[in-house]
């Protein structure tokens, strides 16, 4: 579904990704983790264009992406959810879920509202149909852009450490969302995250990545028990202490 | 003494006079409104030039509107009159006997206008580019991720905010662009301003003393003051409502999430 061969990305001088490999199977759900600067984000990023690997190439469903087709192929394949939300403040709940629908798929605006309404549902908002997004609590704007990365149906959705900009007591609420789309969709799902019992839940495979490089991938049950690599064994030591 | 006044005061019982005093303000009214709505549309493209077109290909147009703004912005407006009432061309649609004004008159309205538009759509291209980067970056982020191309993500998301957060520094512009309109009595009796003007100079014949008095000039440029002032007060008045209602919705929201 989405394969990653020989990504280099530079920022100036420096050199965020080294050689990325990676190949997402349909309906896989994997989860991305590693140290902050590690490239986590920089690597999903690259999955929708967001950034513009410097080498290497990045192949969705079956097409390469370039600068030409990008839009029409992010817009066809690709639904991302942001560590910040980025839910359209001028514009409500509503409209927020049903914009790209619209104007983008040429979704007909009573089937775009019935999409909304059945994935508002879905992430438990369906009484927040008519607010505005700044009303809302963080962890409501991360389920309302949830549902609006369903509502485009793409097959496959990006969530770039959905959790961190939240309060701690509306983190659960989100990943609750999330799990049951892993449960119970088939919508191949990359997720960056720091949670790990999370991670631990949904994942059909880690990877690990340091320093711009994937250093560690596998199931959670080879990654959390007896992962081969020295740094993920520190890394978790790290993170599991607490 | 009290003769003058109360011969300068009948001037304005005049209704000859002050259906000219209302012309000249309705004049005024048109012609900044217009200054204004091509302002908002001329400035608008300039801000988005300026800002986002920074491709090697496109980076000419973006130096033409960097040019264009801070050499209007920097330079007065009457300067720009003088030089639009010389050299600015008018097509012969303007070049005709309209709206009670004579041939010349119209073309030199057109020349002016040419001039205050020029020189407001400057301004307003700053006010407008202000707006646009008080959009966050990852508004362009979501747009694109959901597969919005360039003009799909300004039309339907950034300038809709752009224009938003602009709005009491637009309508502000407003008022100073009726005040700006009044440099065109400089070269043409059209508006409010040049019309008091013109009646003061007349003033002997319409008092009936024979006399141009002091009386007449505090009460012809007192009756422009008022004109000007009951307008740009009823607009500022338009601004503190929306900006104290902006006020309440951004303290609620914060007081809904403490």
């Amino acid at each position: 579904m989405i394969k990653l061969e020989h990504i280099n990305k530079f920022f100036g001088d420096l050199h965020v990704l080294k050689d990325v490999n990676l190949h997402v199977k349909e309906g896989e759900k994997m989860v991305i983790v590693g140290p902050s600067g590690s490239g986590k984000s920089t690597t999903v990023r690259c999955m929708n264009y967001l950034e513009v690997p410097t080498s290497g190439k990045v192949i969705i469903d079956g097409e390469e992406m370039n600068a030409r087709n990008h839009i029409k192929l992010v817009r066809r394949t690709t639904s991302m959810v942001f560590q910040q939300f980025n839910l359209y403040p001028h514009l409500d709940v509503m409209r927020n879920l049903t914009l790209a629908p619209i104007k983008l798929h040429g979704v007909s605006p009573k089937e775009a509202e019935e999409t909304a309404r059945h994935y508002l549902n879905v992430v438990g908002l369906a009484d927040k149909a008519h607010v505005y997004p700044t009303t809302l609590s963080g962890g409501q704007q991360q389920r309302i852009a949830i549902a609006r990365a369903l509502c485009a149906k793409t097959k496959i959705i990006l969530f770039d450490e959905p959790t961190s900009a939240l309060d701690p007591e509306t983190i659960q609420e989100v990943l609750d969302v999330m799990v049951k789309l892993a449960e119970e969709s088939n919508i191949t799902m990359v997720i960056v995250t720091h949670e790990m019992g999370f991670a631990r839940q949904v994942a059909d495979r880690i990877v690990f990545m340091e320093d711009g490089m994937i250093i560690e991938e596998g199931t959670p049950d080879h990654f959390f028990n007896n992962p081969s690599n020295e740094r993920v064994q520190q890394f978790l030591g790290k993170i599991l202490r607490h | 003494m009290m003769e003058e006044w109360s011969a300068s005061l009948g001037m304005l019982q005049s209704s000859a006079i002050l259906l000219y005093i209302l012309k000249g303000t309705l004049f005024t009214v048109i012609i900044s409104a217009i200054a204004v709505i091509l302002g908002v549309i001329l400035g608008s493209v300039l801000a988005l030039v300026r800002n986002y077109c920074h491709s090697p290909r496109y980076r000419i147009f973006r130096y033409a509107a960097v040019a264009y703004i801070e050499i209007f912005r920097n330079t007065p407006l009457l300067l720009w009159i003088f030089i639009c009432v010389v050299f600015c061309p008018v097509p012969d649609i303007f070049a005709h006997r309209m709206f009670g004004l004579t041939t010349v008159e119209t073309t030199l309205l057109f020349k002016a206008s040419i001039a205050l538009i020029l020189f407001t759509s400057s301004v307003i291209a700053e006010i407008v580019r202000g707006g646009l980067n008080s959009v966050a970056a990852g508004q362009f982020e979501a747009a694109a991720s959901q597969g919005f191309n360039t003009v799909q993500t300004m039309v339907y998301i950034i300038l809709p905010q752009a224009f938003r957060n602009v709005v009491p520094t637009l309508l502000s512009q407003i008022i100073t662009t009726i005040k700006d309109s009044s440099y065109l009595a400089n070269v043409a009796t059209i508006e409010l301003m040049s019309r008091v003007r013109q009646i003061l100079s007349t003033a002997n014949i319409y008092n009936g003393t024979g006399n141009i008095n002091v009386s007449d000039v505090f009460v012809l440029y007192g009756c422009a003051a008022a004109i000007y002032f009951i307008i740009n007060f009823a607009l500022s008045l338009v601004v503190r409502h929306i900006n104290a209602r902006r006020k309440a919705a951004a303290s609620a929201y914060r007081t809904a999430k403490a």
